[in-house]
């Protein structure tokens, strides 16, 4: 493939160009919604029944009893964490769901919630154990729901990186005046920039929420996971974004392109997972995207967790490479 | 004569419709150079591979002796006005403009300073603020001319740039136009015959992708050049056969004689000129002519030149409209 010499300084420019005026366009507008509205979903789901007792410990109490919350949350984040992870089905999580539940209505016995926790607890995998004792355990279960449902945002705003220019031949200003290369990459960045402020908009504001409100972590124990947890959205959503890119270059059609990247995305988890109930060679269709690595971006080993990183960087060159390739040579 | 603009052999299809079948010309220095065809003729799809939005099958595009497949080493040299492109709607103008200065490698203050001149060059410099989408379609029009003078671009494309503008705006774009050549090449497209005719001093016109006629306007009209004489009254036919015997003269045909029954009021005649002689000249035929109507004691109140081009353009594309034969999805 003949790369023409991308210019770094037209990159850039562009790439500022493009995440400045994304979000007055319609698609940065509504992912910032869409995102934003999703991310703290996800965490008012997980954090309000937490609240709940902490509320409930401070009237009854005058205290709130620290070992008693971690061991609702630990309840609570376990049958998520266990699902994303793949190490429980959903029934399993929804019978378990269900007699936490009543735990939580009929309680009022601290002692026998923290033995039932034990209980819990006992034949967790380490990796399981990690996020739930050594990390904190409401962050890394909002982490890997986020990890697990942003892909499916992702393409709210990436789906029209060059197709609906391609169609308006809106690019024809910009062809004479830079290398198709420059404006692939730089429109791809300017994505990539503009996802990276969302994702750390909706870590901020959740880390913020739970250190002030709920108070139940040490503040550094809380930084130090939230920027672990930054990074592991940020660097995720990068394939995602080649993806989209890689179907924008390639149909002139951006509501084609929305609808591509949207069945390619949720299609292959789709095809996989159900696929695999009738041949079970189908689980491999989870490769063609990092569906089969993101998770490891919160393992404890360092050696996956920075595997995964790098699995998403191959992921996000080989679908930028193809991307190109379809557009330095396509009728603009 | 030195070619700033080389097409050779030049196809382009798209599925089985052949846009462009082996188009070849050339544009010298410093001329304005005028495409003229049907609506599907492929002037848009010439333009558009010229700047490399679209790859030909067969053929090359020479610009300043530069193959436009390698179009970045033409960047600030060449400028177009594609003919459909949209700008994005949500940003103000200014921005748009002071991007493509910046991608220039220019500062912001300069990009500022170019873009605003450009744009009260083309009377919207009290719309910088303003985004594209609140624009009237002629202004987006001289938006898009103003893009295509930003910088100093030795060979300049203008696809229809008159088109859809009111006459003013028109006439403001033509002076511009006039006025590039001194520092540029300017290949412009238009259905407007007249236009091309005052502005342009070569033409290539292509019918259904075919490339059917190219010289400059002097030798295409040369051998019948049309006037429109305005005389005070009707000629007697002894007088018109007069005339008519001019070395130099093809023929006087009557196009208006409102006074015709009563021998008075003014009439207007279509005189056309054969210039294919080398020893007869243009404006002594002319002389001859306005000598000869003075002499019957008739006064010339007009004398305008025809649409000499227009007759050839319809002689050579069959008088066929393009509407009805769209070939290419470009335009």
């Amino acid at each position: 493939m003949n790369l023409k010499t991308p210019t770094i300084d037209h990159i850039r420019l562009i790439s500022l160009y493009w995440s400045r005026y994304a979000v007055r366009s319609g698609s940065g507008l509504v992912y910032l919604l869409i995102a934003l509205v999703f991310g703290l979903f996800v965490a008012h789901i997980l954090i309000t029944p937490v609240e709940q007792l902490i509320a409930r410990q401070e009237r009854e109490l005058d205290q709130m009893n620290p070992e008693v919350i971690r061991n609702t949350i630990v309840d609570i984040g376990q049958p998520i964490i266990q699902w994303v992870l793949g190490q429980k089905s959903l029934k399993d999580i929804v019978q378990q769901s269900v007699a936490r539940q009543r735990r939580l209505t009929n309680h009022s016995d601290d002692d026998s919630m923290t033995v039932q926790s034990q209980k819990n607890d006992a034949g967790l995998d380490p990796w399981t154990r990690f996020l739930l004792e050594k990390r904190p355990a409401l962050l890394s279960a909002i982490f890997l729901v986020l990890l697990f449902g942003m892909p499916f945002v992702i393409s709210f705003l990436a789906y029209n990186q060059v197709s609906g220019d391609i169609q308006s031949h809106g690019l024809r200003y910009l062809l004479l005046r830079t290398e198709r290369s420059n404006i692939y990459f730089g429109r791809f960045l300017g994505t990539v920039i503009f996802s990276t402020a969302v994702m750390a908009i909706i870590v901020v504001t959740i880390v913020f929420y739970l250190g002030i409100k709920t108070r139940i972590y040490p503040a550094l124990a809380l930084a130090g996971w939230a920027v672990h947890g930054f990074l592991a959205l940020a660097i995720l959503m990068v394939p995602y974004i080649a993806v989209c890119s890689l179907i924008s270059a390639s149909v002139d059609s951006p509501f084609l392109s929305l609808i591509l990247a949207k069945v390619i995305i949720a299609g292959v988890l789709v095809l996989a997972i159900l696929g695999s109930v009738a041949w079970e060679p189908a689980k491999y269709l989870l490769y063609a995207l990092p569906w089969a690595w993101q998770s490891n971006l919160l393992h404890p080993a360092p050696v996956r967790c920075l595997g995964a990183a790098l699995a998403c960087l191959l992921y996000t060159a080989v679908f930028l490479m193809l991307g190109y390739y379809c557009f330095e040579r396509r009728d603009l | 004569m030195q070619h700033v603009v080389s097409i050779r052999g030049l196809s382009k299809s798209f599925g089985r419709i052949q846009a462009l079948t082996n188009v070849s010309f050339e544009v010298p220095s410093h001329s304005i150079f005028g495409l003229l065809g049907p609506n599907g003729a492929g002037k848009t799809t010439l333009f558009s591979i010229a700047a490399d939005f679209l790859k030909a099958d067969a053929g090359t595009v020479e610009v300043l002796g530069i193959d436009t497949r390698t179009i970045s080493r033409l960047r600030g040299r060449l400028s177009i006005l594609p003919q459909d492109a949209q700008f994005q709607r949500n940003v103000p103008i200014l921005d748009q403009l002071v991007f493509f200065r910046l991608l220039a490698g220019q500062t912001k203050q300069q990009a500022q300073q170019e873009v605003l001149h450009t744009l009260d060059m083309v009377g919207l410099q009290s719309y910088a603020k303003r985004r594209v989408g609140s624009l009237s379609h002629g202004m987006v029009k001289r938006l898009g001319v103003a893009q295509a003078f930003l910088g100093q671009p030795e060979v300049i494309l203008l696809d229809e740039p008159t088109e859809g503008l009111d006459p003013a705006g028109a006439r403001q774009i033509r002076d511009l136009i006039k006025q590039l050549k001194q520092r540029a090449t300017l290949m412009v497209s238009s259905h407007n015959l007249a236009e091309i005719q005052e502005l342009c001093d070569h033409v290539g016109i292509l019918d259904q992708g075919k490339l059917v006629l190219t010289g400059s306007v002097d030798e295409i009209t040369r051998a019948d050049r049309e006037y429109n004489l305005c005389l005070s009254r009707p000629l007697q036919n002894s007088e018109l056969e007069c005339l008519t015997s001019i070395e130099g003269v093809r023929n006087i045909k009557t196009l208006s004689h409102p006074g015709a029954n009563q021998g008075k009021g003014s009439a207007e005649y279509l005189v056309t000129l054969d210039l294919s002689a080398d020893h007869i000249n243009q404006d002594a035929v002319i002389a001859a002519i306005l000598r000869g109507v003075l002499d019957m004691g008739v006064t010339p109140r007009k004398l305008a030149e025809g649409h000499s081009l227009e007759s050839h353009f319809l002689e050579v594309t069959g008088g066929q409209s393009g509407d009805t034969v769209a070939l290419d999805p470009a335009e």
